[in-house]
């Protein structure tokens, strides 16, 4: 059954070496700090967070989605590495949209399995990161001989459009996030 | 400077087609005595709607109707009219996969469309509802993402993923690709051509110098000019090389023409660039038939409005382009050779140039913005005859209605 895959044996990063957050700081609330200061500055609290949304975060959204082919997950694979996820702000004062960029490594260079690796981890990160990103997902360079035809695919809007409205593609990519929380 | 228009959103909701499980991707209207309206779908199938038009033997264009149910100002007797219905009358199946865009002709009774299956179709109605299919135009590579007629001929023009600009006309009985315009880095997403009434002209041309004056010349000679936006975020202007202008001596370099039909062929090169202002793939723009300004947008959410305006101190340019002046005063009939252009060189584009005079960012809050296009305003708030409004469509699902000031 396992000769049916292109990568019968993928390498396979311990759990505990892949990329997560250093806990925190304690975030007990401050005692001394009055509550009425708190419940002023929480709406400017809340739009600073909404822009910390940072490569981990991204990492962490899209490292727990499943291999199609193997039972692993994508961060476990290395197929999505943290130091290949990047974020551009808004390139000017008046805009708000930021953009992110994922280098995805296929586990071969002939996986045929690349499209709809790059679709899963597309559609995870349109439907979990607000509108005012962009999602660019690219294929790491040198690692597919058929990484320009599928980064124009997972380029194009209408074509990624209509691959959501292909049923057994829906199927493949809902078993894929089922692993995301 | 570009200002959102509240008080009059003209929006039109079409009916959805009743064969759709999806809101047609693209519109496009032409009016015969009655409106004719033809809607490419998600299903492979486009569809034929028809409705008469209260006073439509008046010529009321179509673009007119008060679809604000008289709010904008219009003429109250419309909305009395129970006959305003668009009435479905015909489906046209052929395409393998979901049609992106489609075109009535201005100048005969052809459909043209596309689709992501790599393919241009040309329709023909022969009779009221009886389509027939007239060629299917298989050169691209890809998705064909856009088709757009010619203002004057029959000449349709296809963008695709294969990031090619393609154009098709009838040679003899068979339609076949004349043209293939290549440079762009990404997939075209629009193509367009330049109105028919005021071919190459300029916002301001009333005093021009005899430079000039040959460049609104050749211009008129070569006819409307097409332009192309993609997702290498910029926009061309391509211009076509006049026929007897590529005769060549005899002998002299031509390339052996046995198997092309000379006559057929034509030459575009590209003119010039717009300023790009795009940080993304531009997905739209719209060539103002009245003002020759052009507007694009796309996935970054801008809305951008730019003018072809004549460089200043072009007029005192002491070399003319393809004009040689012997020493011994000989005049020279060096016939303006447009030295088989690679690029723009020729005139036509050094003399002038494109300015982006308009800019708006988020016009669709943070959305991509997928469709601009130039409208006669014809509500209450009008400033003067002809003015023209903006129309934007993004994915946040609004109609913006856009007025624009100098």
């Amino acid at each position: 059954m396992d000769a049916d895959k292109d990568n019968a044996n993928p390498t396979i990063i311990n759990p505990s070496d892949l990329p997560s957050r250093p806990p925190a700081y304690p975030s007990l609330a401050d005692p001394f700090s009055s509550a009425e200061a708190s419940s002023a500055s929480s709406e400017s609290d809340d739009e600073e967070r909404r822009e910390e949304i940072d490569e981990q975060e991204v990492y962490d959204l899209i490292s727990t989605i499943s291999d199609p082919e193997h039972p692993l997950s994508l961060g476990s694979l290395g197929v999505a590495k943290l130091d290949d996820i990047s974020i551009q702000r808004p390139t000017s004062p008046r805009s708000r949209i930021s953009t992110v960029t994922v280098l995805l490594t296929p586990t071969t260079s002939a996986c045929s399995l690349t499209t709809v690796i790059g679709l899963g981890v597309k559609v995870r990160l349109l439907q979990a990161l607000p509108p005012r990103f962009r999602v660019d997902v690219r294929i790491k360079e040198g690692t597919s001989n058929t990484a320009d035809e599928v980064n124009k695919q997972l380029g194009d809007k209408e074509r990624v459009a209509a691959a959501m409205e292909n049923r057994n593609l829906i199927n493949v990519v809902n078993t894929m996030l089922a692993t995301c929380e | 400077m570009l200002r959102q228009d509240c008080s009059n959103l003209l929006s039109a909701e079409f009916p959805a087609a009743i064969h759709n499980y999806r809101r047609p991707q693209k519109i496009d209207k032409k009016f015969v005595g009655e409106s004719v309206l033809a809607t490419g779908s998600f299903d492979a199938s486009a569809g034929i709607w028809r409705r008469w038009e209260e006073g439509g033997g008046k010529g009321k264009p179509a673009a007119e109707i008060d679809f604000t149910g008289g709010l904008a100002g219009g003429d109250a007797e419309a909305e009395e009219e129970e006959d305003e219905e668009w009435r479905f009358a015909v489906i046209l199946d052929g395409h393998d996969s979901e049609i992106k865009s489609l075109a009535f002709s201005p100048t005969s009774p052809l459909l043209g469309t596309c689709s992501r299956d790599k393919s241009v179709w040309i329709w023909e109605e022969l009779e009221d509802d009886n389509f027939e299919t007239v060629a299917v135009l298989q050169d691209h590579e890809g998705d064909v993402k856009c088709v757009a007629w010619h203002p004057g001929e029959e000449l349709l023009a296809s963008a695709s993923y294969d990031d090619n600009v393609r154009l098709w006309r009838e040679d003899v009985d068979d339609w076949a690709c004349c043209a293939l315009l290549t440079g762009h880095k990404g997939t075209v997403w629009w193509v367009e051509f330049e109105g028919a009434d005021r071919i190459g002209m300029l916002g301001t041309s009333d005093e021009v110098s005899e430079e000039q004056k040959a460049v609104l010349e050749l211009r008129e000679k070569a006819g409307p000019r097409l332009l192309s936006c993609s997702d290498d975020h910029t926009i061309r202007v391509w211009r076509r090389i006049p026929k007897e202008r590529r005769e060549m001596p005899t002998g002299q370099g031509s390339l052996p023409s046995i198997w092309k039909n000379n006559n057929f062929e034509e030459q575009w090169i590209e003119e010039a660039r717009l300023p790009q202002v795009h940080e993304r793939p531009v997905y739209a723009l719209n060539w103002s038939k009245k003002t020759g300004r052009v507007a694009s947008t796309g996935s970054d959410g801008k809305i951008v409005v730019y003018e072809e305006r004549w460089k200043s101190g072009a007029t005192d340019k002491k070399e003319p382009n393809g004009d040689v002046t012997m020493e011994d005063g000989t005049p020279t009939t060096v016939a303006v050779t447009e030295p088989i252009p690679t690029s723009a060189k020729d005139g036509s584009g050094t003399l002038t140039e494109w300015v982006a005079v308009a800019e708006v960012e988020n016009a669709h809050d943070v959305f991509e913005v997928n469709h601009v296009c130039w409208a006669t305003r014809a509500d209450k708030g009008k400033r003067f005859d002809d003015e023209e409004v903006l129309i934007s469509t993004g994915d946040d699902g609004e109609v913006k209605v856009w007025t624009f000031d100098t």
